[in-house]
């Protein structure tokens, strides 16, 4: 099998996520394509880990799915807190944190 | 007990005292602090007696003793002991010191006793005692400016003992700043002594001086002015004189104690101390007769013409230290210090009986509203006569003999030195006149209103004002009340007084030329290597110079019946004839309004102008450039905080983008 | 035992923090009185014979950078670190008195400060020494921001308000803080090949060259400069000054400026003696300039912080000028000052706290006459005022002659200008004691005897003014020994450099 198929894949699902991050403004968006960013490195460890006969590539995806999920939720967390008080959902105007 | 141990208590029973006073303050009864400080002066007159006795007992060449108690401050190549250094000039001033303060402290209880500060008063008073005697007991020049600092901070505490007044409290601050700057000139006289010498030890710096230095070399010159100008701070001579007239806003024991016996005469005794950097220091030595020759003329003019009268005696003591200094300048050791402890005499009794006065008087001073208190104040005005004779160098009494001893070296030494005689005579012509315009107002003349109500029996009293502001003072504080203490009431003023009196009469004939010797022969054991000390006029010329004295005496006091007793009008018309030397001498030279223009305005405008200029923009700019520095980087590094998220994540993917790419292309 | 001595003061404010409120004060004051206590314990065992560090203290902490644990006393700070502990022991107990807001975190602060300087002082690792020379500052922005007080300023300007202040000075002490960490690093860099080396013991065998030693000399300097502060950068001390609570300004003035000037006697003197030599003339001119600017702006002040403020600039432009006369003598006077003037700053800021609860602040145009009902006070403060202006016979005189007599041998003109500042410091000292004690008392201020918990400490302090007055030597003796051994390390090299020429 030849993993190149798969590494480019992997490669395709990264930039997606990249230029969705880029350009969107909703923070529910953003978290998704963050998710499809770290999927996609999930699969190109998984993808090395079968080549190489290596399991510690699977076993560090299987993290990352652990974290990814912690992330998720703490960043819906503040994203319904923030429905709910009203606050604009939009990534542009949530810049209180400025310098 | 060998004479330094009696040294060593001379200084512990004032400090006892003072310090007894002071922690128990709250607790002594009545007037126990009184007699308690008069004790403690008391003991060390007798520890001093003892002290002389075991001093005449050794040979003259080995009178000198010191004795160490401690290292106070040896270290880093510098030796300074806690040592002292009993001898006959020490043992000599000690004497003087303590009898003439063991009188003032008994006449104190008396005066100072409806004061709310009575407690302090003697604690503060002690404590000066303590100071001067320390002063002339110090073996090492560093504890003599210990000794000299505070004889000058106790001088402040009692001068503006009255804090009330912002009168006594500028005259402090004033007496304590010209002081200090006095200090400053010992203190760099050490330096330099340390520098040439390599000690502090007085013996050591006398042994060492002749064979280190030659006559009238740059140095020990310099050496010599330092001390001047300590000594001429702490003497009130001209131009450190401004200080003393003030000083009589003090309680008059004070006036009598510090400003007339003892503190004035600090500066004599450094001189005559070190006379062997003197005798080497030629230039330095004529200098400080000058200047006590210039002071003695300006002092006795002004004396003639102001109308306070502790002002009058005030000007009296500045002219007679005058005659001091130019004395210890001249070389006529034994002379100055004969004429020292005489005016301490006749000195503090005249502030006695002007205190007594003043009392009388309600506390106002003023002479040209006195007058006529012969029948009211019989025993004050005896005793004020005897002052004056005293002072006029009247034929017979201790002035006489000791003013003239000083004026008959001035003869025998000669050439240049005839000016001093000369200038000398001319003072005690004018002395003669204003001790005789004091005697003769108060005393004498139709009795003024206050003479007549106390003839009855009646004291005169009027709220008290003080003449410089005219503000009501303030009786609360103990500005004397309504008590008003004069001699005839109290009987410890009249034993101190009349002691003062036996002494102002008396104690010139331990030094008649020709006769008795006492003095000088005393005196030798501390002049040993002195080359003037030894050198005396014949007796002939010195009973010449007596008949001179006494001839210009009776002149004076003639002159001064004339125009004080027979005639008062000739001298209001004297004065309207010259008005223009009349407001000169009446405004003290204008020495004081100098002063204040060439140095203590300068000094202040500097002060306001760093604080408002130099301080606003030279400091501050600094400040606040480097503010702006730190500001400027901020805000430039501030634009990349935008918040916007979207920007952060750009960054952090070309970054990333960036390091991969240089990994990439390294590792190929 | 010194260990101990070092941590005690923190361990006493983290035990603060858990006390109930009000003996928080008091839990951190028996901190402090411990501390005195093993620092008075330290002293009775030091032998004055010895130059070297005395209960030394040497681990290894970061290996790999260098960085030696070592700690250690000699003749320099044994007493500095005796002066911490009474002047801390004071500020503590009158704090724990006047129960201040917030005591938990004001003690916390007080000790974090206290084993800071202790820190700097007892520091035998020049890393280990930057450490705590930051870290002392961090507690005092705490202190001044949050328990200061606004001022009203003089006319002409506005209002001084705390924080703005307080950072004034936090920024610009760390300027100079951070020029000498990046001297520090430098230096250890250099004088290591490999790994850097930190002991100040090793950088002193062993000096770096001259031309580092010129820059690295002048980025200590900067910091030290600041610290104390000296002339054209004291812009930070005017206000900080009138905004800081006078309990803790009292410890900041007289603790924290002596750092500055025994960092230049243990860092500076030693490990770099060339550039000292080569610079002496120009700290001699700054010194000069900060004793006679100091003394001429305390002429004029109207407020009694600043007064104390200027002439403390004054003072310590004379303890620059005693190290920097490169002589024993001076700097035996330098040590003694430094221990003179911290003892005498303390109960005179203490005073101040009175004076400005009877009249409503520190103006003293607007005192006067508060000597009527209140002897003691009066006696006390007249104390302090005489030990201020240096009077001889007091310890502070003789501090002053042994520098007058050290700059005196060598650079005779600059000891003939310092002297001036002896009868100013007369002036301002006697004006601000008359300005509030003397003279007439105005009608809307109460006259009250000092109370008398707050009258124990004030009068244990001037007592040992007293003290140390009737022997200073105690001081001079012990650090004899090892001032001659700093002092004789800058001049071997100055030999090697009069040769050369």
């Amino acid at each position: 099998m030849d993993m190149s198929w798969y590494l480019v894949l992997s490669a395709l699902l990264f930039a997606t996520g990249a230029v969705g991050v880029l350009i969107r403004r909703s923070p529910l968006v953003i978290l998704l394509c963050l998710e499809l960013m770290l999927n996609a490195g999930n699969l190109a460890l998984i993808t090395f880990s079968r080549t190489l006969g290596d399991e510690e590539g699977q076993v560090f995806a299987l993290i990352v799915m652990v974290i990814a999920a912690c992330e998720v939720v703490i960043g819906l967390g503040i994203i319904v807190a923030a429905y709910r008080r009203r606050i604009p959902l939009n990534v542009d105007e949530l810049r209180a944190l400025r310098g | 007990m060998d004479a330094t141990t009696y040294g060593w208590l001379i200084l512990a029973f004032p400090l006892a005292g003072s310090m007894i006073i002071a922690f128990g303050w709250k607790l002594l009864p009545g007037r126990a602090a009184g007699w308690i400080g008069t004790a403690a002066i008391g003991l060390s007159f007798l520890v001093t007696l003892g002290a002389l006795f075991q001093i005449l007992g050794l040979p003259a060449e080995e009178r000198q003793l010191t004795d160490s108690l401690y290292d106070y401050a040896s270290a880093g190549g510098l030796d300074i002991q806690m040592n002292i250094l009993v001898d006959p000039l020490s043992v000599f001033m000690c004497l003087v010191v303590s009898g003439i303060s063991t009188m003032i402290h008994l006449y104190s209880i008396s005066y100072v006793t409806s004061d709310r500060g009575f407690n302090r008063f003697f604690s503060y008073l002690n404590f000066f005692v303590f100071s001067m005697l320390l002063l002339v007991l110090a073996g090492n020049i560093v504890l003599l400016i210990v000794g000299w600092a505070f004889v000058g901070f106790a001088s402040y505490a009692l001068i503006s003992f009255w804090y009330r007044r912002t009168t006594a409290t500028e005259a402090g601050m004033k007496a304590f700043v010209i002081n200090v700057v006095g200090d400053i000139g010992l203190v760099l006289a050490a330096l330099f002594i340390f520098r040439e010498l390599g000690t502090f030890d007085l013996l050591a710096i006398f042994e060492q001086a002749p064979e280190q230095f030659s006559t009238n070399e740059g140095v020990v010159v310099l050496i010599g002015i330092l001390l001047l100008v300590g000594a001429f701070a702490k003497s009130a001579q001209v131009p450190f004189h401004t200080w003393l007239p003030d000083a009589m806003e003090g309680p008059t024991p004070v006036s009598a104690l510090i400003h007339a016996a003892t503190m004035v005469t600090a500066g004599v005794y450094l001189i005559g101390r070190f006379y062997p950097i003197f005798e080497i220091a030629l230039t330095a030595a004529d200098i400080a007769a000058i200047v006590g020759l210039v002071t003695l003329l300006i002092a006795a003019t002004i004396a003639l013409v102001v109308t306070d009268n502790k002002r009058i005696i005030a000007y009296s003591t500045m002219s007679q230290i005058g005659y001091m200094i130019m004395g210890v300048g001249i070389g006529a050791y034994s002379a100055a210090f004969f004429h020292l402890m005489t005016h301490a005499f006749f000195k503090a009794l005249l502030f006695m009986t002007a205190g007594s006065v003043i009392g009388a008087m309600a506390n106002r001073q003023n002479i040209d509203l006195m007058g006529g208190f012969r029948r009211s104040l019989p025993f004050t005005s005896a005793l004020l006569i005897i002052g004056c004779l005293a002072l006029a160098a009247f034929p017979g009494t201790s002035g006489f003999f000791s003013k003239d001893a000083i004026l008959a070296f001035a003869e025998y030494r000669g050439g240049a030195y005839w000016v001093f005689a000369i200038g000398g005579y001319i003072g005690a012509l004018m002395t003669a006149i204003y001790a005789f315009r004091i005697g003769f107002r108060i005393v004498a003349g139709p009795p003024c209103e206050v003479a007549r109500d106390l003839e009855q029996g009646v004291h005169h009293h009027v709220e008290p004002q003080n003449p410089a502001t005219g503000e009501a003072e303030d009786t609360d504080v103990g500005f004397p009340g309504e008590k008003h203490n004069i001699a005839e009431d109290n009987w410890p003023m009249k034993i101190a007084m009349s002691v003062l009196g036996i002494g102002a009469l008396f104690s010139g004939y331990i030094q008649v030329p020709g006769v008795t010797d006492v003095l000088h022969t005393f005196l030798e054991g501390s002049f040993e290597d002195s080359k003037l000390y030894f050198e005396q006029p014949t007796d002939a010329a010195e009973w010449r110079g007596l008949a001179t004295g006494a001839l210009i005496s009776l002149t004076g006091i003639a002159i001064a019946h004339h125009f004080f007793l027979r005639n008062r009008a000739a001298a209001a018309r004297l004065q309207a004839r010259l008005p223009g030397l009349h407001t000169f001498l009446a405004n003290k030279w204008y020495f004081d309004e100098a002063i204040d223009l060439l140095i203590v305005r300068p000094t202040l405008a500097f002060g306001r102008w760093c604080d408002s200029t130099f301080e606003r923009y030279v400091v501050e700019g600094l400040v606040s450039g480097a503010q702006g520095v730190a500001k400027g980087g901020n805000s430039a590094v501030r634009t990349a905080q935008s918040g916007y998220l979207r920007s952060y994540a750009l960054l952090l993917f070309v970054g990333f983008a960036g390091l991969g790419l240089y990994f990439l292309i390294a590792g190929s | 035992m010194i260990q101990v001595m070092l941590w005690l003061p923190l361990a006493a404010a983290l035990l603060a923090c858990l006390a109930p409120r009000r003996a928080a004060g008091w839990v951190a004051a028996l901190g402090a009185a411990g501390t005195l206590g093993l620092a008075i314990a330290l002293l009775a065992g030091f032998d004055s014979a010895s130059a070297g560090i005395q209960h030394a203290v040497d681990e290894a902490w970061i290996p790999d950078l260098g960085v030696r644990y070592s700690l250690g006393v000699d003749g320099i700070s044994i007493f500095l670190v005796l002066l911490t502990s009474v002047a801390w022991f004071a500020a503590t107990t009158w704090s724990a008195i006047r129960m201040p807001e917030r005591p938990k975190t004001y003690f916390l602060m007080l000790g974090i400060a206290q084993t800071a300087t202790l820190g700097a002082f007892i520091s035998q690792d020049l890393l280990l020494f930057v450490l705590f020379f930051d870290l002392m500052l961090i507690p005092f922005y705490f202190l001044f921001g949050s328990w200061g007080s606004d001022h009203p300023g003089r006319e002409g300007e506005g209002a001084i308000r705390r924080s703005p202040a307080t950072i004034k000075m936090v920024v610009y002490t760390l300027v100079g803080s951070l020029l000498m960490l990046a001297g520090a690093i430098a230096t250890g860099v250099i004088a290591g090949d490999g790994t850097p080396v930190f002991s100040m013991a090793e950088l002193r065998a062993d000096p770096l060259g001259e031309d580092s030693q010129r820059w690295i000399f002048w980025f200590f300097a900067a910091a030290f400069l600041v610290k104390m502060p000296a002339f054209l950068v004291h812009g930070w001390m005017p206000d900080a000054y009138r905004v800081a609570p006078l309990a803790v300004l009292a410890v900041f003035a007289a603790v924290l400026s002596k750092v500055a000037a025994y960092g230049f006697l243990r860092v500076v003197l030693p490990i770099f003696p060339d550039a000292t030599i080569q610079f002496q003339e120009v700290i001699l001119v700054v010194a000069l300039a900060s004793i006679l600017y100091g003394s001429v702006m305390a002429f004029t002040q109207t407020s009694a912080r600043l007064v104390a403020g200027y002439s403390s600039v004054a003072q310590l432009g004379f303890i620059t000028l005693g190290i920097f006369a490169l002589r024993p003598d001076g700097a035996d006077g330098a040590v003694l000052q430094m221990v003179n003037h911290g003892l005498v700053i303390v109960p005179l800021m203490l005073i101040m706290v009175i004076l400005a609860e009877r009249t409503g602040g520190d103006d003293i145009t607007r005192m006067g006459g508060l000597a009527l009902r209140a002897p003691v006070l009066a006696a006390l403060f007249l104390v302090v005022t005489m030990a201020l202006l240096a009077i001889p016979g007091s310890a502070n005189f003789i501090g002053e002659f042994y520098i007058l007599n050290g700059v005196f041998q060598e650079k005779i003109v600059f000891a003939l200008i310092a002297s001036i500042a002896m009868a100013m410091a007369a002036y301002y000292a006697l004006r601000l004691f008359q300005h509030a004690m003397h003279n007439r008392k105005r009608d809307d201020v109460e006259s009250k005897e000092i109370g008398w918990r707050e009258g124990a400490i004030v009068g244990a302090l001037v007592a040992c003014i007293v003290g140390l007055a009737l022997y200073p030597g105690i001081v001079l003796e012990r650090s004899d020994e090892s001032v001659k051994d700093t002092v004789s390390a800058v001049q071997e090299p100055s030999d090697e450099v009069a040769a050369r020429r």
